[in-house]
């Protein structure tokens, strides 16, 4: 019952679609007899050279400053907006679709490129990552949140409606307490993710960790390259276990 | 003080009438229960009552007073007045009990002061004084999802109650608790009934119970109603009219 014709041309189309992607991407494990250069490479990382460090924790934590303030204001924003956007919650079709098609548009543009036109604006510094990265968490966490909201119990929403609330606060009171844990645990991986975007806005001048990653690597200070990318682990690591801590306290 | 007017429903994606041409008349006092097969319209029913559906055609009349007409906030101001409770609590997850007990005053006050959620103390006594009306004190500060069913409904039944209601509206409030259970929260009802002289209207499946506590029952089918009297006379021969096709067999 597997070889069901409809499951052969599956994998047949599968195949073809590998075979073509490998072609473009010059897909090739024998280039791995230069394997050696790598093993040459890595080893100019170590020992690693813990003289700059007092600098870079003083970068980190400025990376740890965008990746918060840009995620958080998307939230924040964005947690609003994500009510226009459910179709069970929008005060009209209009508002339902526009907040839709805006909130797609802010999301299909890279926050690199946010950056690259803010830094016209503003300058080299951390000022235009943390906005890029703001502005590409609104589309993020407003879809997200939105989906939250249509998912919901409608239940609750239609007691508030029984005991007389006005409609928009009974939505806000009986939507809000359920999806919570979930729009926090969304929050946080998008926290994580923003350190990881703040290290590439770094490369284009954005300032923090990345930057400095950056520098190091132009500038063959291999035995700094190996300690930022320590840094950054930890920072990932740290973040992701605070973020489950808080989850847990909630829920 | 409540009337229904050749009341109609009609869902769009059905073929029949979920109501058709319902007339009925309520008293101040009366504890009503509504009996009738798994879409026999006792739901659609309930929920015209208090507007959270609207009618196809006919009228819901509360103290004489139209409500298809009312405005939003005019029906607001009705709504509140009708505790409703379901089958399913509906209650705020995440909340405690005495936080889902106080939404029930969310009818009286301004958005303004309910987004700040500030209660005043008399307010917070009377929603304590109703929870301790139906047993719930030692529980006053757990989240309410950790209750059982049993006590969930009667946070509802306190949430209800704190809206100060001249109607109880119960659809089908007792059909997930289990019979022990579900008998104790019809004699809480009855109890709220008497002391707050309202008018009970509640859906029910349980023939026995609706016979033990009701001063009237009025029995439905494909969206009619078939019998409409006192308790008494609902006999075995209603019981096969309301929940078989055919009459009973001689």
């Amino acid at each position: 019952m597997w070889f069901k014709s409809r499951n052969i041309i599956t994998v047949i189309i599968l195949g073809v679609l590998i075979y073509f992607s490998m072609e473009l991407t010059e897909f090739n494990l024998s280039k791995f007899r230069d394997f050696r250069n790598m093993v040459d490479f890595l080893g100019e990382w170590f020992p690693m050279d813990y003289a700059k460090l007092p600098h870079m924790l003083e970068d980190s934590l400025e990376t740890l400053g965008m990746a918060f303030l840009g995620s958080l204001f998307g939230l924040i924003v964005a947690l609003p907006l994500s009510f226009v956007a459910a179709r069970n919650t929008s005060p009209s079709g209009f508002f339902y679709h526009l907040s839709r098609v805006l909130l797609s548009f802010v999301r299909s543009i890279p926050e690199i490129v946010f950056g690259l036109i803010l830094l016209t604006a503003l300058g080299l510094g951390p000022f235009p990552a943390v906005l890029a990265i703001m502005f590409h968490n609104i589309g993020v966490l407003g879809k997200l949140i939105s989906e939250l909201i249509e998912a919901s119990d409608s239940g609750p929403q239609e007691a508030m409606k029984a005991v007389g609330a006005k409609k928009g606060f009974a939505y806000l009171f009986s939507i809000l307490p359920q999806i919570w844990p979930n729009v926090l645990s969304h929050y946080f991986y998008r926290f994580e993710v923003a350190i990881r975007t703040s290290l590439i806005l770094g490369f284009i001048g954005g300032g923090g960790i990345g930057q400095r990653l950056f520098n190091d690597f132009k500038t063959f200070q291999y035995s700094s390259v190996s300690l930022d990318v320590l840094i950054i682990m930890v920072i990932v690591i740290i973040v992701d276990l605070f973020g489950s801590f808080v989850r847990n306290k909630v829920i | 003080m409540l009337e229904i007017k050749d009341l109609s429903v009609q869902y769009e994606d059905s073929d029949f009438e979920a109501l058709s041409s319902i007339d009925l008349h309520f008293q101040k006092g009366e504890f009503v229960c509504i009996l009738g097969k798994s879409g026999a319209g006792k739901s659609t029913l309930i929920r015209c009552i208090n507007g959270l559906q609207d009618p196809t055609s006919g009228t819901v009349y509360w103290k004489d007073q139209p409500l298809s007409s009312l405005s939003e906030e005019d029906l607001r101001k009705i709504r509140r007045e009708m505790g409703m409770i379901f089958q399913h609590f509906n209650l705020i997850p995440r909340l405690t009990v005495l936080q889902n007990v106080l939404t029930g005053l969310f009818g009286y006050r301004s958005t303004y002061k309910n987004i700040i959620g500030l209660f005043n103390k008399e307010e917070i006594n009377h929603a304590k004084k109703v929870i301790a009306d139906v047993g719930l004190t030692d529980q006053m500060y757990r989240k309410v999802e950790k209750l059982s069913g049993g006590q969930k409904q009667r946070v509802g039944i306190a949430r209800a109650l704190l809206q100060h209601p001249k109607a109880f509206l119960g659809d089908e409030p007792v059909s997930s608790l289990d019979p022990g259970t579900a008998s104790h929260i019809f004699r809480l009802i009855q109890k709220m009934h008497n002391r707050h002289q309202l008018l009970t209207i509640i859906n029910v499946h349980d023939v026995n119970l609706a016979k033990r506590f009701a001063t009237r029952i009025i029995a439905l089918k494909n969206g009619k109603v078939i019998f409409d009297d006192h308790p008494d006379s609902f006999q075995d021969e209603e019981f096969h009219l309301t929940y078989y096709e055919t009459a009973k067999q001689p």
